[in-house]
């Protein structure tokens, strides 16, 4: 209140400046980065050469091993290039159907790196034995799958992996002949002296050769094979030139997705080929952007190197397990078609190829190789309250009663880096934040939580315990010299990095994290377990490295190169983290930790965000679609700050963005140092109220998203669902990605992202009714697609329930989300055209692993008409059925849906059912075998009518049902 | 299927409650059954069972039938609190399995989860009610009472002061009369012989030399203002630039001062053992190191006589050393013997003669026989220019005095303003009262209707954070009630380094003493203080009436 009306007319003068943009001088293109350059100049040549070009790699035939259980074949490969130079490939079928392709060079003078995957699976997958493999003359093939309509088929020569189904090339490697792997070689004289000539242009060697045989291929000179300067950093190459290109062309399928994190559609844009979207192409190498463009191929801080490719008949998936900066073309020749080109700068090629078919399946399959997110504790899909920063405890204090006075309700509060003296993490400033554990404990009262930040950068000074343990143990990443500590410039000066590749580092840092004193060195005992981690800055972001990151010849444990596992690093401080603060307790909890950088597996440990993004409309329009790509790639847990983090959003903006955030896996609110105080309570009417009001629609949804989550963590199947997962046969919906779907739950979200809207236009992609979540109307889908138009003023958020789903609700307002779970559920029972729906609804104590022990309580509601003109609602136990695929993490054999969780809650009822689209009023009401309940009828459309309109709605006023015993209720 | 008849059977007892729970006092009469056993909720709009009040279930569209159960949203839950005071929570909290400190019965919690505690928090209620009753009281009041007293005679002093000046005032402007009268006669009689002499051009060069000397002053002081400016704003952009900028032309920047400048680079602040303090004393004494090894050559000014002794020299009466000048080239005299006579005299009698001729020329200049212009001797032309100065200062006194008036009639008017000293003129005693704070390397300090400031405690340059703009600005607060008087807004202060101009909320509660007790800067730039003072401890009757008015509040704060 006081800031708005003493300072509004700031609001204008600071709104966001035209000039911000991203700094794209500090990040390379593909044409200032060697090997890329090489992989596009490859690409052009063949593309010149059209149809005489042919790809040098041939099998050699002779050399195919079958492996004893049939599973895997191993085969010499060959390049016409370099005959002297021996390459392997091996080929592994895992018992889903996946196909593992591994090509590395063999005996050669040094090891390509080959990591990436262990890093990246959940476990060793499991193969599928007694595979009949036919090596013919010019192929070696195999037919597999359940139905036994999977292929694979490698051709000798040249080198070409296809995997097939139907008869039709699914995917297919080398198909352009773009495969090369730069072999390890020395750098000879010659090409000293030719350093040497070349002056300064160290960047484009134009030294002729003038008889090289392989310059058709490799191109004419050897581009930046040694050394590489970008501004005024020099990359010193020690190991030379070791790049893999490698195209993968899918020749039946006009769409991709995928290929997380980057600001930019869903349906993946060109960026090669006939008027490309793109000049340069997506980039896969972690980095600190600062102010990114909200469309753009550009590298963001995560990195997960898998595609799905879609058509109406089928939809397949490709992880190319690799940890190294990577450069992703895409091309669409024909609309049906697909062309990629990826190339990276070393590590060995490890491609899996996920045959499908359906989205479903590709979810399950990338889910069995790397893993889902466990189920997060149920808290943290509460609403988040950060701000860089909350300046200290009183200032904490503060902010959360302001909450409590608006009856808004929050569950976490953070501090960023000014809670620590000098950026030292866990060295609370004590200036500031006297009593840190007192002031947790405050907000720990009210249900609430903690999340405070701890970084990667640690401050050298002796006087800062952590660093000092760590340059003890010896677990500091290393300079290219291999000796002593690579220091850099973060936000704590100079600075040093944990090698969290090394293994002796693991326990160690788990032990910062115990609340008590630890014998062996620093514990944070000015801690509690209320408290929770957000690791940022994990790309590494290092302000005076070259691209705001760590040298590329700096080494890690194994001797390793930072080139070969940049994009894994930040993974594996989040993971280490995680475990960190899973163990601290003697029963372990679930952990939250949010990180700004990720990997193929991070999706495991925890929460990501997509960064600093600006408080701008178009950051909050791309804000959603990015969302959506890392659910595509696994990393479910997803949200962007609500707000924008640089920039003070106008009212408007906010309230738009917070209906955003509340239909977002991760749901947090954010803002920089230099912005004005945004919290919800600030708002003036009519906005404050507005808010609350979204909040609180966040609260009543949880069981929904928690519902969601728990199916995410045993399926993958993404917790926020494009239009092209649920309706993979729309091609009119494939591009779709700014309107989705809540897990299974039949809710469909359109936000708005656009200045001064009152209406939205929202796509219905089947013949079915759908119902306005707030004023019950019924619209009708066509089986053809069909676009209606709502309502969309400031204060409502297009949200519809698909017919045929049954929605739970926890509809009282609570300070935070522990404080509801004694709090009854309302059901909304939104019929569809055939009077059927369906809904499920997972609950458990949301802390503990007790799930894992069978403590939850998994239901199923079915509306069905049982005989002509009655609708029975019931409710049964899911889990009994199927306790194997109930939770994550194990596999139940038994469930006793009567264990010390469901008697927790066994008071918890239904206190309201809404039934929306009955054909006329009801006769009765009962509870099966019991009394007449206390029901009203409003007439209006029936879900089974032509018409549009209010639907029918019938409320039954507290049947008394619970929610963990099987009951239904007869509605004649 | 039996079983599920058994059902309704333990509800009631987790989800009903009594009637009456959670109802206002002032509601209580409107919860009664109709006599056909319905109840309208309050909004009139429905009528429902009267089993439908309070049975956990949410019937009315405002809410009304469940005040005791938290079943609708946006309610308030009364809590009886017998022992104690009774309090309202928001429905949200009721039955939400925390015990509300405002709820000392418990009654917000199913029964059993909170035990009813009303006797010991009512009695620490009293205990602290009659603490701070005794400061407001006895201590803080009876301070705040010896403020309006100062007001009082503060009042009766300016009075007085206005009065006096008014007088000084009517004889003042007499005396500026006279003089003025004096001074033009002796002008005319001069002005145009001085014209004469200012064609000279010794005194036409020394006039643009004056002129040029002011221009190169202003000028110099423009540049030293700007270097100033741009040092703080280096200064602030060495100390506080982000890093997260990543920006290296920024970096470039800082490094580039630091080099100018002679300090150490920021990063290496209290790196190798050097102290910040031991820093701060380098920052400070580099520039005079610089100043004391400049070599000043003979005569020429060194920078300390420019900036003290300049403008005296600039400020130098050029007419009257015009004048002067001509004694000493003695140039030739002009106009009548009669004026010159002197020189013709023997010195013994040169004295008599000069009283002589005053007495004659004034006669002669007051009949018109002879006219003062045509006597442009030396003397009487510098008689001209001092009679000039001497109105001048008359003039200058005049306003002084006049000045002197108009600000005690401001400063009255001021003290018992609802928008300035107070109603009751109790702030009037504080105006320029200065507290001081001390927080993290800064120390804080806000001159009561003056200006706050940062000044940094280990060297540096301090800030203005904003100069006294306006009591609480709020609509929502009324001027003189005491919420008004609770807040303070000092704005435009120095302007942040790419960020807004600084500001400060200060915060005031009554307390024994004038005290600061704590700083935020809670956005950037923007910094909320808190203190106490006496002046805010109203006795008691009004403390009553004011916990009288505003009852609710007063009983939301248990």
């Amino acid at each position: 209140m006081r800031s708005v009306v003493l300072f509004g007319s700031f609001y204008a003068l600071l709104a966001l400046p035209h000039a911000l943009a991203v700094k794209s001088q500090d990040f390379k293109t593909c044409s200032q980065s060697g090997f890329c350059r090489r992989g596009r100049a490859l690409a052009a040549r063949a593309q010149e050469a059209q149809s005489s070009w042919k790809s040098p790699y041939t099998v050699d035939p002779s050399s195919i091993v079958i492996s004893s259980d049939d599973s895997t074949v191993k085969a010499a490969v060959k390049s016409s290039l370099y005959p002297e130079i021996k390459f392997g490939l091996e080929l592994r079928i895992h018992d889903d159907g996946v196909v593992r392709v591994l090509l590395d060079e063999v005996d050669g003078l040094k090891k390509r790196y080959d990591e990436a995957a262990s890093w990246a699976l959940v476990s060793e997958p499991k193969l599928s034995k007694g595979i009949r493999w036919a090596a013919g003359k010019k192929e070696l093939r195999a037919v597999f799958g359940e139905k036994n309509d999977i292929e694979v088929a490698v051709d000798y020569d040249p080198l070409r992996v296809r995997l097939r189904r139907g008869g039709e090339d699914q995917i297919v490697l080398n198909g352009r002949g773009l495969l090369h792997m730069e072999h390890f070689r020395s750098q000879t004289l010659k090409e000293t002296i030719e350093e040497v000539a070349s002056d300064e242009n160290a960047e484009g060697q134009e030294v002729l050769q003038v008889e090289n045989v392989r310059a058709w291929f490799e191109g004419d000179s050897e581009d930046a094979y040694w050394e590489e300067k970008f501004s005024s950093w020099t990359d010193s190459k020690p190991k030379g030139p070791e790049s893999l290109s490698l195209d993968i062309t899918f020749p039946n399928h006009g769409t991709v997705y995928g290929i997380p994190q980057h600001a930019t559609n869903l349906s993946l844009p060109s960026t090669t080929g006939d008027s490309p979207s793109y000049t340069d192409p997506f980039r896969l190498y972690n980095a600190d952007v600062f102010e990114y463009l909200a469309s753009s191929p550009m590298s963001l801080y995560g990195s997960i190197p898998v595609m799905h490719a879609h058509s109406a008949d089928t939809t397949v998936g490709l992880f190319n397990a690799v940890g190294s900066e990577t450069w992703i073309d895409i091309s669409y020749p024909t609309k049906k078609s697909t062309h990629t080109h990826w190339i990276s700068e070393s590590g060995i090629m490890d491609v899996f190829l996920l045959p499908g078919p359906t989205p479903e399946e590709v979810f399950a399959q990338y889910a069995r190789l790397t893993g889902t997110t466990a189920l997060p504790a149920h808290w943290s899909l509460g609403y988040h309250q950060c701000r860089w920063n909350y300046v200290s405890s009183d200032d904490v204090r503060t902010v959360q009663r302001r909450f409590d006075e608006e009856d808004m309700p929050v569950d976490v509060f953070w501090l960023d880096i000014e809670y620590a003296q000098d950026h030292k993490y866990f060295i609370w400033d004590h200036k500031t934040f006297p009593d840190p554990v007192e002031m947790t404990n405050d907000v720990a009262a009210a249900g609430r939580k903690m999340v405070v930040i701890v970084d990667p950068h640690l401050k050298r000074t002796s006087d800062y315990p952590v660093y000092q343990e760590a340059s003890d143990l010896d677990i500091l990443v290393k300079p290219k010299s291999g000796e002593g500590e690579y220091e850099g410039w973060c936000w704590t000066g100079s600075s040093s990095w944990i090698d969290h590749f090394n293994p002796a580092s693991w326990d160690w840092w788990i032990s910062k994290f115990k609340t008590t004193q630890n014998d062996t060195g620093f514990s944070w005992t000015e801690s509690t377990e209320d408290i929770h981690i957000w690791n940022d800055m994990n790309e590494p972001s290092i302000f005076n490295g070259p691209e705001i990151t760590m040298p590329k010849d700096s080494i890690h444990h194994g001797g390793w190169e930072h080139r070969d596992v940049h994009n894994i690093n930040g993974m594996l401080f989040h993971n280490n983290t995680a475990q960190a603060v899973r163990l601290r307790s003697d029963i372990p909890k679930r952990p939250f930790v949010l990180t700004r950088s990720f990997f193929a597996g991070s999706q495991r440990v925890g929460a990501m965000w997509t960064g600093d993004n600006l408080g701008t409309w178009d950051h909050m329009a791309v804000g959603v679609k990015m969302v959506l790509a890392n659910g595509i790639a696994g990393m479910a847990f997803a949200g962007s700050d609500v707000g924008g983090f640089f920039g003070n959003p106008e009212p408007e903006m906010l309230v738009r963005w917070y209906q955003v955030g509340i239909f977002s896996p991760f749901f947090r609110a954010h803002a920089h140092i230099d912005t004005k105080r945004r919290e919800p309570f600030l708002l003036d009417e009519p906005y404050k109220s507005i808010v609350r009001d979204i909040l609180r629609l966040r609260y009543a949804m949880l069981p929904i998203w928690y519902t969601a989550f728990r199916e995410n963590s045993v399926t993958g199947m993404p917790i926020v669902r494009p239009h092209y997962v649920v309706f993979p046969q729309d091609t009119a919906g494939f591009a779709i990605d700014d309107q989705f779907f809540v897990g299974s739950s039949g809710i469909l979200v359109k936000p708005v992202t656009e200045k001064d809207k009152t209406e939205a236009t929202v796509y219905i992609a089947e013949d079915q009714v759908y119902y306005d979540y707030f004023t019950q109307y019924a619209y009708r889908g066509s089986s053809k697609g069909k676009h209606i138009t709502v309502a969309a003023e400031l204060h409502q958020v297009p949200v519809f329930i698909r017919g045929g789903s049954i929605i739970p609700t926890r509809e009282r307002p609570r300070r935070s989300s522990p404080l509801m779970k004694l709090d009854p559920f309302t059901l909304r029972v939104a019929l569809s055209k055939t009077g059927t729906a369906r809904g499920d609804l997972y609950l458990d104590d949301g802390i503990t692993y007790s799930h894992q022990q069978g403590e939850f309580v998994w239901r199923e509601f079915v509306a069905e008409q049982s005989q002509k003109k009655t609708t029975r609602i019931s409710s049964r136990d899911l889990a009994s059925h199927n306790p194997g695929k109930a939770v994550d993490g194990i596999a139940l054999t038994t469930f006793d849906p009567k264990n010390a969780f469901a008697k927790e809650i066994e008071e918890v009822r239904v206190e309201k059912i809404v039934v929306l689209g009955l054909n006329s009023k009801p006769r009765s009401v009962n509870v099966e075998g019991g009394a007449e309940l206390k029901w009203e009828f409003v007439p209006g459309v029936a879900a089974s009518d032509k018409k549009e309109g209010v639907s029918s709605v019938l409320i039954i006023k507290d049947p008394k049902v619970l929610i963990t015993t099987d009951w239904a209720i007869v509605i004649s | 299927m039996l079983w599920l008849l058994l059902l309704p059977l333990p509800l009631p007892a987790l989800g009903a409650v009594e009637k009456t729970l959670g109802i206002a006092p002032h509601l209580v009469s409107k919860y009664v059954p109709s006599r056909s056993n319905t109840w309208t909720c309050l909004d009139g709009l429905k009528e429902i069972p009267w089993d439908y009040v309070n049975d956990d279930s949410c019937d009315c569209a405002d809410g009304s039938d469940e005040p005791g159960t938290g079943a609708c949203p946006n309610q308030s839950f009364y809590c009886q609190n017998e022992g104690h005071i009774g309090s309202f929570i928001p429905s949200s909290r009721v039955r939400d399995g925390l015990c509300e400190p405002n709820c000392c019965d418990g009654s917000d919690e199913r029964p059993g989860v909170c035990n009813n505690v009303c006797q010991e928090v009512g009695q620490a209620y009293k205990t602290k009610a009659a603490e701070e009753t005794k400061i407001r009281k006895t201590q803080g009041s009876k301070i705040r009472s010896t403020y309006i007293t100062y007001a009082h005679k503060e009042k009766k002093r300016l009075e007085e002061v206005i009065e006096t000046s008014a007088a000084q005032i009517t004889t003042q402007e007499k005396e500026v009369a006279r003089l003025r009268d004096i001074a033009e006669r002796a002008e005319s009689l001069s002005a145009a012989a001085l014209e004469m002499k200012q064609q000279s051009p010794l005194y036409t060069s020394l006039i643009t030399h004056s002129n040029a000397l002011k221009s190169l002053q202003r000028e110099h002081k423009k540049h030293l203002q700007r270097e100033k400016e741009l040092s703080n704003i280096l200064d602030a952009l060495r100390s506080g630039y982000n890093p997260n900028y990543q920006d290296m032309a920024v970096l470039e920047a800082v490094r580039g001062w630091e080099e100018i400048a002679g300090l150490p680079h920021i990063n290496d602040v209290g790196k190798d053992s050097v102290s910040d303090e031991e820093a701060g004393v380098e920052e400070d004494t580099v520039p005079d190191v610089a100043q004391t090894k400049e070599e000043v050559e003979d005569e020429m000014w060194s920078a300390e006589e420019l900036e003290n002794d300049l403008d005296d020299l600039l400020n130098s009466d050029y007419i009257s050393l015009l004048l002067e000048h001509d004694e000493y080239v003695q140039s030739p005299p002009e106009g009548s013997v009669l004026f010159d006579i002197a020189s013709y005299l023997p010195d013994a009698i040169v004295p008599q003669y000069e009283e002589f001729k005053e007495t004659i020329l004034s006669l002669l200049v007051s009949f018109g026989i002879i006219k003062s212009e045509i006597s442009s001797s030396t003397g009487t032309s510098l008689d001209t220019s001092r009679s000039r100065q001497v109105l001048t200062d008359a003039e200058n006194e005049l306003n002084k005095v006049k000045k002197e008036k108009e600000n005690a009639e401001n400063d009255l008017k001021e003290i018992f303003n609802i928008h300035g000293y107070g109603l009751e003129g109790e702030w009037k005693k504080l105006d320029g009262t200065c507290l001081r704070t001390e927080n993290g390397d800064y120390t804080y300090e806000v001159c009561l209707f003056g200006e706050a400031k940062q000044i940094p405690n280990k060297g540096g340059s301090t800030f203005s954070l904003g100069k006294f703009a306006s009591w609480d600005p709020s609509p929502d607060v009324k001027p003189g009630e005491e919420a008004y008087y609770q807040k303070q807004i000092y704005n435009r202060g120095a302007r942040c380094w790419n960020g807004p101009e600084r500001n400060v909320v200060l915060l005031l509660s009554c307390g024994t003493e004038n005290t600061l007790n704590s700083v935020v800067e809670l956005e950037k730039c923007e910094y909320q203080f808190t203190g106490t003072t006496p002046a805010l401890c109203r006795p008691l009757d009004s403390f009553e009436g004011r916990n009288g008015k505003k009852s609710q509040a007063g009983k939301d704060e248990l």
